[in-house]
């Protein structure tokens, strides 16, 4: 009796392996276009016949932080590569409401799917708690999804919020790149925003300069390069780093010829 | 009747050994052709027997005493070689014609701390073009010759023990080594201990971190296949502990060498072929610097280092005919090179960097000499090399941190013809001229292309490497000219050596400092030329049999091609040295003086030396009882406690005061 039911224990798992294996062969792979992805939340925008799927590189934290929607047809379950996808960060602090610099995704997928950010200007606290609206537009439909969502404060400040020495704006500096940092030349990139009550447009005016330091050694590293203009409110340059360990990457900022910020950094510590 | 065969090879093996120490006559029956090769290396050899014979002697004691070299100190151990002017990678050093790198990016082990005297058969360095088949250089080769595991006639034991004690520096050496020599087969066990606490220098003040300790320990064998092939092998240990240099921020908490090679050789005089040698050696040292036992130190860190190499060797003499012989060689090696630098601060995430970032050196060479007896007067010597030199990194942080400078590709290649002629000719009154010129150059070395803030005590700069350096190029003319008398023989050699794509480090301002208090940064350069010329002469006087007087001056001048100083260029210096045996007894005055050197290297902020002048005293006992032949070896050095510095010497730190040494050894 015993032998018997390992027998049939062996079969049924030779069966099984046979069967994966059979199926690897007969069907296309489905690729997931969200693999490697962390998902952050899901929901449904009603009036628009979506289901919407939110992902992040990680959970989120304060800062710029790049998101990637999924959208499938609520009824068909298929994917959908075109919409209109357009973000409002909130965050609720009871008495009062504010929201954040963001990126709306394009109107069309890339890979399956719609990238945009947000930079959160801060962690969610005891006191005030962030959701996101998102509302989709697609074939003359609409649908909103309202999720909470919740923002951790990561271990290096990565947004920063000062006033223009050169004028008295209101602004917001954010990090984004290096987000994997090594040894050698790395790519750095920056957004910078104004703060207008509810809005925050992106900031093209700046002359950015980059000086990478040490502050535990004092020194910096050679032929880094500032970072310029993009579009978007974003600047690209190059930074070096020498070593492992932590760096502060100073920024100054410049309106023409007047100061803006001469204070401003950013630590990476890798 | 084979093993008669044998014996009688091995006898005559033995013979040939023996006539090599005998000297010239004895050389000239055998290898006729080699004349004029045996007497001029004599000179060198005898001075080198010379100061081997006192047992308390280092082997850096038996360097710095030779015409052609200096040493720079950077701490009581691991003195770096210096051949007239040229240094670091610029020479050739090698142990038993074995190529070993360096671990050290701030080359506290050279080559030549692996050999202790105790198993040094001899020195060859070599200036000129035979330097050529032992490697490509643009300032010679220095060769430090294992002693080999001996065979003979008799089966016979042998050994030696060796005890002493040297007072500047509380420090004790010991050595031993034992031998079994049969006609068929023989090995030879060596040891060395030393141990030296912090030295007194010649003002009475002890000097901080210049302790060290270290052990070496060698085992070899020979096997002797048929009247003429032999097999040999060795193995060879070093290890160092709490090596301190005073000269410098940090010390080294340990450096481990193990060397190992085996080969065959063909020795028979009667052959066309009349010597061959095939070798195949691996070396690895690993070294480890830290600044642990120092204090105040901004940002504690340690240095570790690696060096592996492995290669081969063969080369082959053969008679042409009467006048003219053919030596043909091939060698090739490749090396592997990293040094990190891990910095700690309290409350702080690990610093961490590549200093030399894992890089691998690839070297491959045809090389071929020829002698010919022009006539009963004049020998004609050519030397041709041919070197392919490939460097390129292994790892990606390594290539990423290179990328930093702008340099996206790291892979180089060099090739590196040379040429030498030499011409002698006997002239009347036992004296003889040589002539020569070489044309040769060398590789950068994985410092100067790869280094990454490297920082240079002597000049207080961060250096990095230059990925894009172009090969060394010199061109050398050479003059020697020995006299030689049955009392008397003397030797002066001159030279003049143009280099071009000269390497040095040059400032870029662009560029800040990563160490802290560095001065600036500087990039290893290309220069357009640089000049290095001197004089080296040397004599060996014997007005009677048991008299002795050896002397020797030297002098280099170098200057980059707009006239400003080379840094650490030895100023005139010569060494007198007179010994008189009274039977068993020995006695020996030495004097050693150098000029003082004003003329300094700016851009290297190098400070002038004045001169000096120290005397030491030596005596030696011997004494044979029927088993055991007893050395007694004593002496003062720096009998007047002067206090003095070597122009070579880095930090400005003084040399041990007045040393009362005593070395007792016993062999059997």
């Amino acid at each position: 009796m015993k032998r018997q039911f390992l027998s049939v224990i062996f079969i049924a798992a030779g069966a099984l392996i046979l069967a994966s294996g059979c199926k690897k062969d007969s069907l296309e792979p489905e690729e997931d276009p969200a693999a490697g992805l962390h998902q952050i939340v899901s929901g449904y925008a009603i009036g628009a016949a979506v289901k919407l799927e939110l992902y992040g590189n990680g959970p989120l934290s304060a800062g710029y932080t790049p998101l990637f929607f999924v959208l499938y047809d609520s009824v068909t379950n298929q994917l959908i590569e075109d919409a209109a996808i357009e973000l409002r960060p909130m965050m609720n602090m009871g008495a009062m409401e504010h929201s954040a610099p963001f990126e709306n995704p394009a109107n069309k997928a890339v890979d399956k799917l719609f990238p945009g950010s947000v930079t959160f200007i801060m962690a969610t606290m005891e006191m005030g708690s962030w959701r996101l609206e998102i509302t989709v537009r697609r074939a003359g439909k609409e649908g909103r999804v309202s999720v909470p969502v919740t923002v951790s404060e990561p271990p290096y400040g990565r947004v920063r919020s000062f006033v223009s020495k050169a004028n008295g704006d209101k602004l917001i500096a954010a990090y984004i790149e290096p987000s994997k940092p090594k040894v050698g030349v790395n790519d750095m990139e920056i957004a910078i925003y104004r703060s207008q009550g509810m809005d925050f447009p992106a900031d093209s005016s700046m002359t950015v300069t980059l000086t990478p330091e040490m502050p535990s050694m004092g020194h910096g590293s050679p032929n880094n390069v500032d970072p310029v203009h993009i579009g978007n409110g974003h600047y690209r340059g190059k930074v070096n780093f020498t070593m492992t360990g932590l760096w502060q990457l100073n920024l100054g900022l410049f309106l023409e010829d007047a100061v803006a910020a001469d204070d401003l950094f950013f630590e990476v510590n890798f | 009747m084979r093993s008669l065969l044998c014996a009688i090879g091995a006898c005559l093996l033995g013979l040939a050994a023996q006539a090599q120490e005998i000297g010239d006559s004895m050389r000239v029956a055998v290898l006729e052709t080699a004349l004029v090769t045996a007497k001029q290396k004599t000179q060198q050899e005898r001075l080198y027997h010379f100061f081997n014979a006192n047992k308390a002697a280092t082997t850096e004691d038996i360097l710095s005493r030779l015409p052609e070299l200096s040493l720079v100190r950077r701490g009581s151990y691991g003195m770096d070689p210096v051949i007239r002017a040229f240094s670091a990678s610029q020479i050739n050093v090698l142990v038993d014609g074995m190529r070993i790198h360096s671990a050290c990016t701030d080359r506290m082990d050279p080559a030549t701390i692996y050999i202790e005297p105790v198993n040094l058969q001899s020195l060859q360095v070599n200036t000129g073009g035979a330097s050529l088949l032992q490697g490509s250089s643009v300032g010679g080769s220095l060769n430090l010759k294992l002693a080999e595991a001996e065979l003979g006639c008799e089966p016979r034991l042998s050994g030696s023990l060796s005890s002493g004690y040297q007072s500047a520096a509380g420090a004790f050496y010991e050595s031993a080594k034992i031998g079994y020599a049969s006609h068929r087969w023989g090995v030879r066990a060596s040891g060395a201990y030393r141990k030296s606490g912090d030295y007194r220098a010649g003002d009475g003040q002890k000097i901080p971190y210049s302790a060290y300790e270290k052990a070496n320990y060698s085992l070899s064998g020979a096997y002797l296949l048929n009247h003429s092939w032999r097999l040999k092998a060795t193995l060879l240990g070093d290890d160092g502990w709490n090596i301190g240099y005073p000269a410098l921020p940090m010390d080294a908490g340990y450096a481990n060498a193990r060397i190992a090679s085996l080969g065959a050789i063909k020795e028979n005089a009667a052959d066309r072929w009349n010597f061959f040698e095939a070798r195949l050696y691996a070396n690895k040292v690993k070294h480890f610097m830290d600044d642990s036992r120092r204090e105040n130190v901004p940002i504690p860190m340690d240095m570790p280092g690696l060096s592996a190499t492995w290669g081969a060797f063969a080369e082959g003499r053969r008679r042409i005919d009467g006048r003219s012989q053919l030596t043909l060689r091939a060698d090739g090696s490749s090396s592997m090179q990293s040094a990190s630098m891990t910095m700690r601060q309290e409350g702080q995430p690990e610093m961490f960097m590549l200093t030399l970032p894992d890089v691998r050196m690839v070297q491959s060479a045809v090389a071929a000499g020829y002698l010919l007896q022009l006539d009963s007067l004049s020998a004609l010597r050519l030397h041709a090399r041919g070197d392919i030199t490939r460097s390129y990194l292994t790892s990606q942080m390594g290539r990423d941190q290179l990328k930093v400078f702008g340099y996206e590709d790291d892979r180089r290649y060099f090739v590196l013809p040379a040429l030498s002629a030499s011409y002698t000719r006997k002239l009347t009154g036992g004296l003889q001229a040589t002539v020569g010129a070489v044309l040769n150059g060398r590789a950068p070395s994985a410092n100067e292309l790869y280094g990454f803030y490297l920082f240079n005590q002597f000049d207080g700069f961060d250096y990095v490497g230059n990925a894009s350096l172009k090969a060394e190029r010199s061109l050398m003319a050479e003059m020697t000219i020995a006299w030689q008398q049955p009392k008397i023989r003397w030797q002066l050699s001159g030279y003049y050596s143009s280099v071009h794509q000269y390497i040095l480090g040059i400032r870029d301002p662009g560029y800040s400092v990563m160490t802290i208090g560095a001065r600036g940064v500087k990039q290893y350069r290309n220069i357009n030329r640089a000049l290095l010329t001197g004089a080296e002469a040397s004599m060996i006087y014997r007005p009677f049999v048991n008299t002795q007087l050896m002397a020797t001056l030297k002098y280099s001048y170098g200057e980059d091609g707009r006239g400003e100083a080379l840094p650490l260029i030895a100023p005139l210096r010569s060494i007198g040295s007179l010994r008189q045996q009274l039977g068993q007894f020995s006695i020996q005055a030495e004097w050693e003086a150098a000029a003082s050197q004003r003329r300094v290297s700016a851009s290297a902020a190098e400070s002038p030396t004045s001169g000096f002048s120290i005397a030491h005293l030596r005596a030696g006992y011997k004494i044979n009882t029927k088993q055991i032949a007893w050395q007694l070896d004593a002496g003062v050095e720096n009998l007047f406690d002067t206090a003095y510095r070597e122009h070579l010497d880095w930090g400005k730190i003084f040399r041990p005061g007045r040393n009362l040494f005593v070395q007792l050894t016993l062999g059997f």
